[in-house]
């Protein structure tokens, strides 16, 4: 918490909670979230850890990525609330919360020939006003994300002429000129082969561990999820089944619940977290 | 390269400050060079002709420098009306046409393509054939009907919320179902009454009347700087809604109020020259390979708009044996643009 006062004055709006006794920055209380007449999350309490990186972990169609929409307010909810700073994101302008909660969402739209400099500067869009447009503070953030990310070589080179390995971290950059202190990603991994998915969660637990930024991505492989992450959110049928720390509670009966699979698990080798091996 | 996280000043930092320094400059002299050239070709339009003209006479004549009665009745009173219509009619036609196209993110989404000239083509057909009106009456029924095609469209696409891929479908299917009707009701027509609206259906920016030139003028005064500050949330939602949402956007809100600029002004340049077919649909990718790509300029797209109407107008006129109406000029540039660009999408894996 000490450190949160040097960032203030990008986030004066959010950055003091402003009710007794709150002491996470987000968190739900009695989410629904569904679609259209559908409803995927019924009635879920969930706690974001502050400065900790969190995995939502689950089947296909467990409502993992429809929670993460909740949370950042890509999805409004049907009942119950998501609360920032102690205060409900239907009551926030929504370039107040862009200043304090990024998102990285499953599949975003790089624009035809659009290159990494112009893609990464987008996401200063909240931090940029209706006629105050470019600061040495937006570059330094682009610059920052850039460097972080590893891909300051890449400036000039089109999105679509890069790697997936490549445009994913672009788009991890994109999410960090953002600049916020939680950070939200939607299977960030999905479309990585083994590498780029290890390298990119390196990447993450880096800015975590660098920066202090609060971290949640829904996540597939079970086991690069209990390696990389503090704390694991389980899901199934839209609720939460179990959480905490994946040395705790991934267990085989956990993974029997929640994929419906038979399987041992083992401390991993080189990390000794929980390693998840098919029966 | 984790390690350098906490020092912005860095190879990044001056490779940046080179690409956005590179990218202003261009932009600058892009639109500059533009600005130039429409002034350049506006005033051409004038000069040209059965009775010749100097630049300065022109430009003396335009702004109440001088005073001669001659000289001031063939531009004042014969040319400068073409002229000015060319002049906005391609300004509010490029800016409505890069603002569909980023807003759908599809080249292929122009308004001549989504059903919304034709919208505005079955009412003054209507009018024409069926009320027997002629003139302003019948601007006023394109303005109507290329309005409530638009409105009709975003309420047939609208499910919680506006998506591009299903905007397109059904405009391209009200499009056609227009089209169909226009060709009906040209069947029931009476032979002066079916030319006068063939005519129509041409496009030219020969046939604006003072009070219609008016109106555009007016609403590009106010719309052109509304769609600049616009261009911000375009930007953003360019990357999908749900990015454009995490990044701050109210995305119907702007969705919206972009939409809303882009009718208008197609509505209204339709109105006063008929549906000049092509403009909008090249104005925009013109623009874009001019500034470097992804840069989506709305000035710029509306500074091409104007210099290709001026052009095709000079050509149209001038430079052909016969003259012919601005519409079929730009057609005949436009048809194998749009089969490029029908053939090059697809391979760059960027149809949409």
């Amino acid at each position: 918490m000490s450190e949160r006062g040097g960032r203030r004055p990008t986030t004066t709006a959010l950055s003091e909670p402003s009710e007794v006794g709150t002491v996470t920055r987000l968190r739900a209380e009695g989410l629904a979230l569904g679609y259209d007449g559908r409803i995927v999350v019924p009635n879920l309490d969930v706690t974001v850890l502050d400065r900790k990186m969190t995995a939502i972990v689950g089947a296909n169609a467990c409502g993992k990525s429809t929670l993460l929409r909740g949370l950042a307010r890509l999805l409004p909810p049907k009942d119950g609330a998501v609360y920032l700073d102690g205060r409900s994101l239907a009551d926030l302008s929504t370039l107040d919360v862009a200043k304090v909660l990024g998102l990285l969402p499953q599949t975003p739209v790089a624009p035809d020939g659009i290159t990494v400099a112009d893609l990464v500067a987008r996401g200063r869009y909240p931090h940029q006003g209706w006629f105050r447009r470019w600061t040495a503070r937006d570059h330094d953030a682009v610059a920052r994300a850039l460097d972080a990310t590893g891909t300051a070589d890449l400036v000039d080179r089109p999105i679509r002429e890069l790697s997936g390995g490549q445009r994913q971290r672009v788009w991890v950059a994109m999410a960090l000129a953002q600049d916020t202190d939680l950070l939200l990603l939607d299977e960030p991994t999905t479309f990585l082969d083994i590498n780029h998915q290890v390298e990119l969660l390196r990447l993450l637990r880096t800015l975590n561990a660098e920066s202090g930024k609060t971290i949640v991505a829904v996540l597939h492989d079970l086991n690069l999820a209990c390696r990389f992450c503090d704390h694991i959110i389980a899901m199934s049928d839209g609720a939460i089944v179990a959480e905490g720390p994946p040395t705790e509670i991934v267990t085989a009966a956990l993974v029997e619940k929640v994929f419906g699979m038979a399987c041992l698990v083992v401390p991993d080798p080189v990390a000794g977290t929980p390693m998840v091996v098919p029966a | 390269m984790t390690a350098l996280l906490a020092t912005p000043k860095t190879g990044a930092a001056t490779a940046l400050r080179g690409t956005r320094r590179h990218r202003l400059a261009r932009s600058l002299t892009v639109t500059g060079a533009l600005a130039l050239a429409v002034a350049a070709l506006f005033v051409l339009t004038m000069m040209v002709g059965s009775f010749r003209l100097s630049a300065t006479e022109v430009v003396a004549s335009v702004l109440y420098l001088r005073d001669d009665p001659s000289v001031d009745f063939v531009v004042r009173g014969l040319r400068l009306p073409t002229a000015a219509s060319a002049l906005t009619v391609g300004l509010a036609l490029g800016a409505s046409g890069t603002i569909f196209q980023q807003l759908l993110r599809n080249p292929l989404a122009s308004p001549d393509f989504v059903g919304i000239t034709s919208g505005a083509g079955l009412a003054a057909v209507g009018g024409i054939v069926l009320l027997r009106i002629g003139g302003l009456a019948v601007s006023g029924l394109a303005l109507g009907g290329a309005i409530v095609a638009a409105l009709l469209m975003y309420l047939l696409a609208w499910r919680g919320g506006v998506s591009g891929y299903r905007f397109i479908l059904i405009g391209i299917g009200m499009a056609v179902f227009f089209d169909g009707l226009i060709g009906y009701v040209l069947t029931k027509a009476q032979l002066f009454e079916a030319r006068q609206a063939m005519h129509w259906l041409t496009g030219s920016v020969g046939q604006a009347s003072t009070a219609e030139l008016r109106l555009l003028t007016g609403a590009l005064i106010v719309l052109l700087p509304a769609a600049l500050l616009l261009q911000r949330p375009l930007r953003a939602l360019e990357l999908g809604d749900d990015a454009a949402r995490a990044l701050g956007t109210r995305t119907e809100l702007s969705r919206a109020g972009l939409l809303a600029v882009a009718v208008v002004l197609v509505s209204l340049a339709v109105a006063v020259a008929g549906p000049i077919a092509f403009v909008a649909l090249v104005a925009g990718p013109v623009a874009n390979r001019l500034l470097g790509p992804a840069t989506g300029g709305i000035l710029a797209a509306a500074l091409v708009g104007a210099a290709l109407l001026l052009t095709a107008d000079l050509v149209a006129v001038h430079l052909l044996p016969t003259p012919l109406p601005t519409g079929v000029v730009t057609g005949a540039v436009g048809a194998p643009y749009l089969l490029w660009l029908l053939a090059t999408t697809n391979r760059q894996g960027a149809g949409g």
